[in-house]
Order: C-alpha cells, then structure tokens, then sequence
C-alpha cells in the first residue's frame, strides 16, 4: 500500500475543535451580555490600559462636575444675599433723604432712626449668612464673621479671616469661592455699617444727614461692585459645567470606540460558531455509528 | 525432488504462519482503543528454497516476527510539543488567575485610586465638613485594601503553585522509577532477541506523561534508554531512575534538587517550567510594581499632607503608615494612619476653613509619583503588562496544540489501528489458512493413495 494512510481516529480532533468553538461560544455570549469586548485585560491589553485612563478621567469629571454644583449653590446663596443687602442699603438712603426733609420732627427723626436701627441687625444677619453649615463671608474662619461691639465706632466688629478658597472644577482649573466679608462690606471710603452707625447718628443729632446719605451712598456702590464677584464666579462655573458636560460625552465615546461590543458582529458569529458546533456533533455521531468492514463479514 | 511429506510440511508450516498473523490481527483489535498502542504486523518471510538439481524448490512461509509500528521521530516531536504545551498551559492558567486582579471590577486598584481622588475634590468644597473628611478617610481605606486585596492574593496564588512544584517533582519520581523498570524489563527481553513492543508502548506513554511535567530528552543506546532535562540533569539512565527533591528556601519557596544541585532556574519546558516562571518571575514582578505604586501613593499623598493644617490648626502628619524604604511589601501593608477625620490637612494656613492643601494633596492625581509616571498611568500600564502576558502565551499555547494535534495524527497514521484494515487482514489470513488446510487434506488423500498402491496391485 502506498498511499498514505489516514489516521483512524479522527473523534478526539474533532472534540478539541468543539472545545474551542465552545470556548468562542463563551466569549461572545459574555461580549453580548456585558455590552464590553474587554472583558478582562487579555481580551485587549492596550484597550484595557486606555480603559482604566478613561474611567479615571471619567470619575475626576464626575467629581468636578459635583463641587461645581456644591458651589454653585454658594453663589448663588452668597449672590442673593448680597442683592438683599444692596435692597436694604437702598431702603436706608430713602430713609435718610426722608430724615434730611427739614419739616419733620425730632421725634419723627427718631422714628427714621430707630427703623434704621432695624436696618443694621436685618445687614449683620444677612453679612453672617451660612451655606450648608459655613458663613459665606468669614473668610476661612469657622467664627460669626460680624459680632456687636460697642468699642467699635460702626458697633459692629468683624471677627472672621481675609483667607480665600479654591475649588478646582476642572483639570488644573480653579475657581475662587469667597470674598472675606471684611472685603465685601468695607473697601475704600465705603462701609456698609459705619455707614448706617453714621446715618443713625446724624438724624439723633440732626446735623450732616446729607453727608451721612451719600456714605450709604458710597456703600450701596461698594457691595454692588463686590457682588459682580459672585456673578463671574457663577458664569465661570456655569461655562464650565457644560464644557463638563461634552467632556463626558467625549469620554463615554471613546469608552465605546475602545471596549464597545459589535452587537451585530458578535451575534453573527455566536449563530455561525452555533452552526459549527452543532456540524462537529453531527459529524462525531455519524462517525460513531459509521460501518467497518467487518459489519461486512457476516 | 519434493517429497509429499515435504509438501505437507510446507503447508503446515504455513498454518503455523497465518495463524501467528491472524494472532497480530487479534492484538490489534483489541487494543483498538488502548492510548498509546502500536498496531502489530507480520512479518511473513520465505523459507530459503532447496535446490535439487536444476529445481528450485520453495520451501514455504515462516512468521519471522510481529513488528510494532512506530516512527521514533515523531514521538521525540510530540515529547518536544507536550513539554511546550505543559509549560504554556501552566503559565497561562496561572497568568490568568492574576489577571482577575486587574479586571475592571469596581473593587481593582485603578477604581480605587479614582475613588480617593475623587473623595477629595469633594473635600475641597466644604474643608470643614466632617462627613467629607470621612469620605477621604473611607476612600483611602479603599485604597489601601485594593492594594492589600490585590498583593495578597497573589502570594496566596504564589503558595499554591508552591504546593504544586511540589506535587508535579512527585509525580516526575513516580514516573522516572516506572520507566527505569521497564527499562530493565525491555532490556531483558531484547537481550534473547524478544518482542518486548508492549513494554515500549507502555514506556512511551509514561514519557509522554513525563513530558507534560518537566523537559526531557532522550538518548538511546546499547544499554537502554537514558532521559535526562534539556540542561543535563539525569532522570532515568537504563534501569536507574534519579529522583529530584525539593527543599525549602529561606523565604519559604520551593527549589528542586536534582542529588545536591538546584536546578530550578534551569528548566525550560513542562508543567513545573511554567509553574516555577508564574511563582518566581510573574508574581513577584508584579507584585514588585504594585510595591512601587503604593509606596509611591503613600510617600506623595504623606509628604502633601505634612504640608497641611488639619481641622484643629495642628500640622498635618501621615495620611499612610510610611511604606518600607525599601518599598517591598509596600501593596501588601498599606494602612491608614489616621481614623480621625479632622487630621486630614485641608487647610493651607491653619484656619478651619481653608481648603488650600486639598489641591496639594489632590495634585498628587498628576504628580510621576511612580516610576516616573502618575498613579494612574502607572496601574493602567501594569493591566496592559498582564493583559499581553496573557494573551502573547495563550497565543503560543495555541500553536503549540494545533501542532500536537498534528502530530498526534500523524503518529495515529503510523501506529493506530484502523479496523477496515484489520477486517481486511483477517480475512486475508482466514482464506490463506483455509488453503493451507486444502493442501493438507489433498497432501494426506495423495499419501493414502500411495499408500495403498501396493494392496491394490498384490
């Protein structure tokens, strides 16, 4: 015999193949389940490297994404505040232009300063305004930022630190969060409650009211300029949350560029290994049940 | 001239003859399915004629052997594939043992390290908040036991394969003693020239057994069969088997011994070749960079937090226990140094509620803190590392058994038994030893004619 002579067993090749058509079988339906063609480093270990980079970046996103809306909150917190302020500084400056009218009386002046008297407490409570347990305008103390103190000329001492913060809502990107309140209620020829100590004083005595009208003046200007603060902040925040926002979009994309499952790929091979593997068992059953020669010999 | 006598001669002999190969056909048969069997065949020869004048005359058949078909080559190829297939099989389970590790779980190192980072972006906006803090603190003790986690099942994974070094240098002795004694016996029986094929066929399977756990080579000589490692340690010379040991190191790893030497960095191929290249040089390597990755955490996040005020305007200190100088066993042992939240340093300047050191310790997240890369490079370049490990040996260990299946096939081409074949054989020896019984009978019907010429004519 010449030719050459076939092996006789052919059943354990054809196991191995199913083996493996199986093992395919496996990984496909985990692609399919999990949606992920990675599904442990081997599977792409470039892929998985940038897959680990990717959700780092993602998690650091998500995380500036969240102190910019704790900020947020501040700023806007620390804005209303500052527009109730300028309201009340407003109501103050009516009430002395009405004190300067020279037809009322003492007592009636009295009045005017007793209500303006109001004014102050209404401005130390808003100055000592907190957000989420801390006042926004003391500084980096954890101390009432404005106490009463009569030593002080305004009757108002500020206790709290010039410190500022930093709140990082971006890669390298950070935002200032407060203003001292030293800073944003006294400045240069402005304060806010000298300003009313003052009025108060003038209208008790009656002399330089209009003097005293144009400091509040003054002060009503300060706090409006100090609050353009707040507003850029917001802005600034606001920008950046939706640069966020494309930020995610952009990572999620590329998540699925790297790891995303072809559906439709991976089904079609799932129904073809199907197609292989049942072909294997048919092939391995005729095999066993196939005739030899000595069925024959009878 | 031919005597009738003689003719019945021949015509037994071949009786004789066609028996013993219908007896090789028999064989074959019944050991259709036994692994590592080679088929039988006849050797039929022809009697060496008498010449009687100008007459040749044949002088019938003899059987002069059974012969057992194997091809010695391919059987040395598939011992070379096996010890391949052993090693590769053992490295790449044990690999992806590892690699489990370095899945994206939620509960991996990388995860944990965003996690922390993250806890303290959070910690920025509200430095006085304790409820923050201690998020700091938890997300730092997920840290640590991510690290923890992932270093110490590694070296469990490490003493298990120690434990089977142990096993496969058993199962190598158990090995090398049989093949020494079947050495002896084959060597017996060939020394007055007798079939000992069975006994071969029995000595190729342990080898082939052998070859799974440890690189062998063979020599064949005049006094047997000599297996030795690629690197020459002796195994089995004739009837000796050498047995290999294994002993303990001071760090408690397993070497193996061949008599006083230590052979263990010296294997090539075979189970324990790829379980020794897991437990010496995969793990401890990566468990070497998981040592320069917490070390590296753990010194930055230490010396930032140092260089901070903590809740109650005191330096800050440790975040970490410090990490060995040297770094190793940094991954297994990082610890939080503090449970008290208000000891983490937010504050640049003392005051309660500053934040400013929060960016310090947060700048840790780009610092090359790490083999010249930030954390988070570093780790993602770790999971590439294993992720390629495996994949590169599950790739070799493919090739290598597709061409063991190769070889199995042609090494079943050569030696397995087809039962079309044998059928046909045992026909072909059935109608041989049917025509031999006719010649006896027409021979003996001849003799009793003979016999009887004389009565006939007296």
């Amino acid at each position: 015999m010449s030719s050459i002579r076939i092996n006789p067993f052919p059943i354990p090749d054809l196991l191995q193949a199913l083996e493996k058509l199986q093992q395919q079988q496996n990984t496909a339906t985990l692609q399919l389940a999990t949606g992920s063609r990675i599904n442990q480093p081997s599977d792409d270990p470039e892929g998985a490297s940038q897959l680990v980079q990717i959700h780092d970046e993602e998690s650091q996103v998500d995380s500036f994404q969240s102190s910019i809306g704790t900020v947020s909150g501040l700023f806007s917190t620390a804005d209303s505040t500052l527009s109730s302020v300028v309201t009340v500084l407003q109501r103050a400056i009516s009430l002395g232009v009405e004190g300067a009218n020279g037809t009322l009386s003492d007592s009636d002046r009295a009045d005017v300063a007793a209500e303006l008297s109001g004014i102050q407490t209404q401005l130390l409570s808003l100055a000592n305004t907190s957000y989420r347990g801390q006042f926004i305008f003391a500084g980096t103390a954890e101390t009432t930022p404005f106490v009463l103190d009569s030593t002080s000329p305004s009757g108002v001492r500020y206790a709290g630190n010039t410190g500022t913060n930093f709140v990082t809502i971006g890669s390298g990107y950070q935002v200032q969060t407060n203003l001292p309140g030293s800073q944003v209620f006294s400045g240069a020829g402005a304060d806010v409650f000298q300003s009313i100590q003052d009025l108060i004083t003038a209208l008790q005595t009656n002399s330089g009211i209009a003097t005293a009208v144009d400091e509040v003046g003054a002060a009503f200007r300060y706090v409006t300029s100090q609050r353009v603060f707040y507003g850029n902040a917001s802005n600034q925040t606001d920008s950046q949350s939706t640069y966020l926002n494309s930020e995610k979009l952009n990572l999620s994309q590329q998540e699925n560029a790297v790891s995303a499952t072809d559906m439709a790929a991976v089904a079609t091979g799932l129904s073809n290994g199907q197609l292989a593997a049942n072909a294997t068992l048919e092939a391995i059953s005729r095999i066993s049940q196939s005739t030899t020669l000595f069925d024959y010999l009878k | 001239m031919s005597s009738l006598f003689g003719t019945m001669a021949i015509a037994v002999g071949a009786l004789g003859a066609e028996q013993g190969a219908m007896n090789a056909t028999t064989n074959n048969v019944a050991n259709v399915n036994t692994p590592g069997y080679s088929r039988l065949r006849p050797v039929l020869l022809e009697n060496e004629p008498v010449i009687y004048g100008a007459l040749t005359l044949g002088q019938g058949v003899s059987l002069e052997k059974l012969e057992s078909l194997r091809d010695p080559i391919l059987q040395l190829r598939i011992q070379e594939e096996t010890q391949q297939q052993g090693q590769l099989n053992t490295f790449v389970s044990g690999l992806q043992q590892a690699q489990v590790q370095f899945t994206g779980s939620g509960n991996d190192i990388g995860t944990a390290i965003s996690g922390f980072f993250s806890s303290l972006n959070q910690l920025s906006t509200d430095p006085t908040d304790l409820a923050l803090r201690q998020g700091v603190l938890t997300a730092a003790g997920n840290l640590a036991n991510a690290f923890n986690n992932t270093a110490g099942n590694l070296l469990q994974q490490k003493t298990t394969l120690d434990q089977s070094v142990t096993q496969a240098v058993q199962q190598v002795n158990v090995l090398t003693a049989q093949i020494a004694g079947l050495n002896t016996q084959i060597s017996q029986l060939e020394g007055v020239n007798l079939d000992a094929s069975a006994l071969v066929d029995k000595r190729d399977v342990l080898i082939g057994q052998l070859s799974g756990l440890i690189d062998v080579s063979t020599i064949q000589s005049d006094n047997g069969l000599t297996l030795t490692t690629s690197n020459g340690t002796a195994l089995v010379a004739g009837g000796q088997s050498f047995t290999l040991s294994t002993q303990t190191d001071p760090s408690g790893t397993q070497h193996i011994f061949s008599q006083a030497s230590d052979i263990t960095a010296q294997l090539t191929s075979g189970q324990l070749a790829g379980l020794v290249e897991v437990r010496d040089q995969t793990i401890p390597g990566l468990l070497s960079q998981l040592d320069t990755l917490a070390a590296g955490l753990a010194n930055g996040l230490n010396t930032a937090n140092r260089a901070g005020y903590d809740l109650n305007g005191n330096p800050g200190g440790d975040l970490f226990v410090p990490p060995a100088a040297s770094g190793q066993g940094a991954a297994l042992n990082l610890k939080v140094a503090i449970t008290d939240p208000s000891l983490i340093a937010a504050s640049s300047d003392g005051t309660a509620g500053s934040n400013g050191n929060v960016a310090v310790l947060a700048a840790v997240h780009d610092q090359p803190i790490a083999g010249g890369q930030p954390p988070e490079s570093y780790y993602a370049n770790l999971v590439s590392e294993v992720g390629n490990d495996v994949s590169n040996a599950s790739a070799e260990l493919d090739s290598v058994q597709s061409i063991l299946t190769q070889l199995q096939d042609q090494r079943n081409s050569v030696s397995g038994v087809s039962l079309d074949e044998e059928a046909a054989n045992l026909v072909q020896y059935q109608r041989a030893f049917d025509a031999a019984a006719q010649v006896v009978t027409t021979v003996n019907d001849m003799l009793y004619t003979v016999i009887n010429m004389g009565t006939l004519t007296g």
